[in-house]
């Protein structure tokens, strides 16, 4: 095991050897825009959670001049300038920071007035399991971390191959219902939160067809009759009428997410592999005593 | 007038067969059909089962500790905002009038969503809901208020204003409960999932207790029709009739808002459609949009459960917004 994890760190070590980026750069962005960056950008604004994550994981926290109101993490980055939320974007202050480039997602529409305001923006956000590797990879060029964005994708694999290796060998992997919000909403087995719960060990009870993030029909839970339940606490899912026969409540295999692994879970950042390890300590207690 | 009389009994008669029977109908294939198709004959059973206590097992728990449960919540919102949309149309002899007018729709959702993003208990929704409900009546009041008439049209655009501060507060509510965004969206687009027996039985008390009394108030609501003065020169007290109307249909409203939040169009549609079978008076137009109404959003409901548009407040605005301009429309033409 430890082998295989140096020979993948080895060898992304190696091939990071080759080349740095060459600018002007003109890449394709998420919203299909071609954006040219004239140099490396030296002062970087990111309004996405998880892209601040990774810029930081790339080593280059310092370069940040500004986040959006959700990033906070690293420790270090609560303390940059706040440049407002997804619904309530404070434009004039990301022009303000004189940004080199600004790292948006691609909803929120960011991109038109800011291009308009003379600032160079990126739409980067990864919703797939297999994005959060080719974004990261694209961040890495787009900031001339191109090595270090493929040690970062070689550490997290890593750090999930870890955790495979051990719910692989989980003598039950129990069906299971996700709850990402009340109303109630839950993971399809292709989003990138449905791969981290299959890698943890549970089996989705949500079938591929519904889509990635499907507000289910309740009825549907009741008649899944999942053996365990995540992201609700006990108490709430007792009483939601008809749950109390589900299998998972019989067997008290009902079981919030905290705050902060919840937090990570939402993130397809750098914390991936962290947030599959807490998952699977959930789902699997016995695979970690 | 005279002539038409046992006609339009006997049709009132028929009608109510009818619409109740299709109430039952919508009953009985919500009940049936969903994310999981039940068979008639094993609806049937779980009932049975359901009734004489017995033990419920596989389909029997979704049958009845799910999908009853939400098809009568349905029944009970859509009957309780048809009442209230007919007894506000009779009262201010205003066409286009629903549990909107005077922001008692938007009151209630506001109230209600002060409860959900503060985490009060559920059984502090609907009183929280008809309390703010009350003060946007008693703000819409105020601002209308002609000495000691209440003119509809300054009545209605009091309201409408009323309305949109209080939802402009809900929506800023929704935006700073980030946590439960998702959840208070989905309760102001009007959503009966996760309805159970308790809710019903919460909400039961608003919905009889408002609807009765507009019922009871159907007779005098006739006389208004005549107009104000007539009417006052008939013995009805015409400011204490809408006093006492709007605040039952506030009760009635607060209910229905409650738990399933705020959807659109319901006490607009359904009291036209009946007018246009049976005609306008109260004492047939309010009972038979009951029947409708709680027909018409038990299928909405099920239309929401089982195509993508997911939420029943959804449906209802999609069948709604088209027959509002209609009305408009044929308004201006009359």
């Amino acid at each position: 095991m430890k082998s295989i994890l140096t020979l993948i760190t080895l060898s992304a070590a190696l091939s990071g050897a080759a080349g740095a980026t060459t600018y002007p750069l003109t890449i394709t962005d998420d919203l299909g825009r071609k954006v040219t960056l004239k140099a490396e950008p030296k002062r970087i604004v990111s309004v996405l959670p998880s892209t601040t994550e990774t810029v930081c994981a790339l080593g280059l926290c310092d370069r940040l001049v500004g986040v959006d109101d959700y990033s906070d993490f690293p420790q270090q980055v609560t303390k940059l300038p706040k440049v407002g939320g997804l619904y309530n974007p404070n434009i004039e202050a990301m022009v303000a920071l004189k940004p080199d480039v600004v790292l948006v997602s691609q909803y929120g529409k960011l991109a038109e007035p800011l291009t308009q305001a003379g600032v160079t923006v990126i739409a980067v956000n990864p919703e797939t399991y297999d994005e959060v590797f080719t974004k990261t990879a694209l961040l890495g060029k787009i900031l001339n971390r191109e090595a270090q964005a493929r040690n970062l994708v070689a550490k997290i694999k890593g750090d999930i191959a870890r955790v495979e290796i051990l719910t692989k060998n989980a003598v039950r992997k129990p069906t299971a219902y996700f709850e990402i919000d009340p109303t109630p909403y839950s993971i399809g087995p292709n989003s990138f939160m449905g791969v981290l719960l299959t890698k943890a060990g549970a089996r989705n009870i949500i079938p591929a067809s519904m889509g990635d993030f499907p507000k289910v029909d309740p009825e549907f839970i009741v008649k899944a009759n999942p053996q365990l339940i995540l992201g609700v606490d006990a108490k709430t899912a007792g009483a939601r009428p008809g749950w109390s026969g589900i299998s998972a409540l019989k067997t008290g295999k009902v079981k919030d997410i905290p705050a902060e692994l919840n937090t990570m879970l939402g993130r397809p950042g750098p914390r991936l592999g962290q947030a599959l390890m807490g998952l699977a300590k959930l789902i699997h207690p016995e695979l970690f005593r | 007038m005279q002539a038409a009389a046992p006609r339009r009994g006997l049709g009132v008669g028929l009608g109510t067969l009818l619409l109740a029977a299709l109430l039952l109908a919508a009953v009985v294939l919500g009940t049936g059909l969903g994310s999981v198709t039940i068979p008639p004959g094993e609806v049937l059973g779980a009932l049975w089962r359901g009734v004489t206590r017995q033990a419920l097992e596989g389909n029997d728990v979704i049958v009845w500790q799910i999908r009853l449960p939400r098809v009568v919540m349905g029944a009970l919102v859509g009957a309780s905002l048809s009442v209230c949309g007919g007894a506000f149309q009779g009262v201010f002899r205003n066409p286009l009038a629903d549990p909107y007018l005077l922001g008692v729709a938007s009151g209630s959702a506001l109230g209600a969503t002060v409860a959900i993003v503060a985490g009060w208990p559920r059984g502090l929704i609907p009183v929280s809901a008809l309390l703010t409900a009350l003060v946007a009546v008693a703000c819409t009041l105020s601002l209308a208020r002609e000495g000691r008439r209440f003119p509809p049209t300054r009545l209605i655009l009091a309201g409408v204003v009323v309305g949109s501060v209080l939802s402009a507060a809900t929506t800023a509510l929704i935006l700073r409960g980030e946590d439960r965004a998702r959840q208070v969206l989905a309760y102001t687009l009007g959503d009966l999932g996760f309805s159970g027996w308790r809710d019903v039985l919460t909400v039961l008390p608003y919905a009889g207790l408002g609807c009765g009394a507009l019922l009871l108030l159907a007779r005098a609501l006739d006389t208004l029709q005549l107009g104000e003065l007539t009417a006052r020169s008939l013995g009805v007290p015409v400011e204490r009739l809408r006093l006492i109307a709007v605040i039952a249909a506030s009760l009635a409203t607060a209910g229905a808002v409650a738990y399933v939040g705020v959807i659109g169009f319901v006490g607009l549609i359904v009291p036209h459609m009946i007018r246009l079978a049976f005609g306008p008076g109260h004492r047939t137009l309010l009972p038979l949009s009951a029947l409708l109404g709680g027909a018409l959003l038990v299928g909405a409901d099920l239309l929401a459960r089982t195509t993508p548009l997911s939420q029943v407040g959804i449906v209802t605005t999609l069948l709604g917004g088209p027959f509002f301009l209609w009305l408009l429309r044929k308004e201006r033409h009359d």
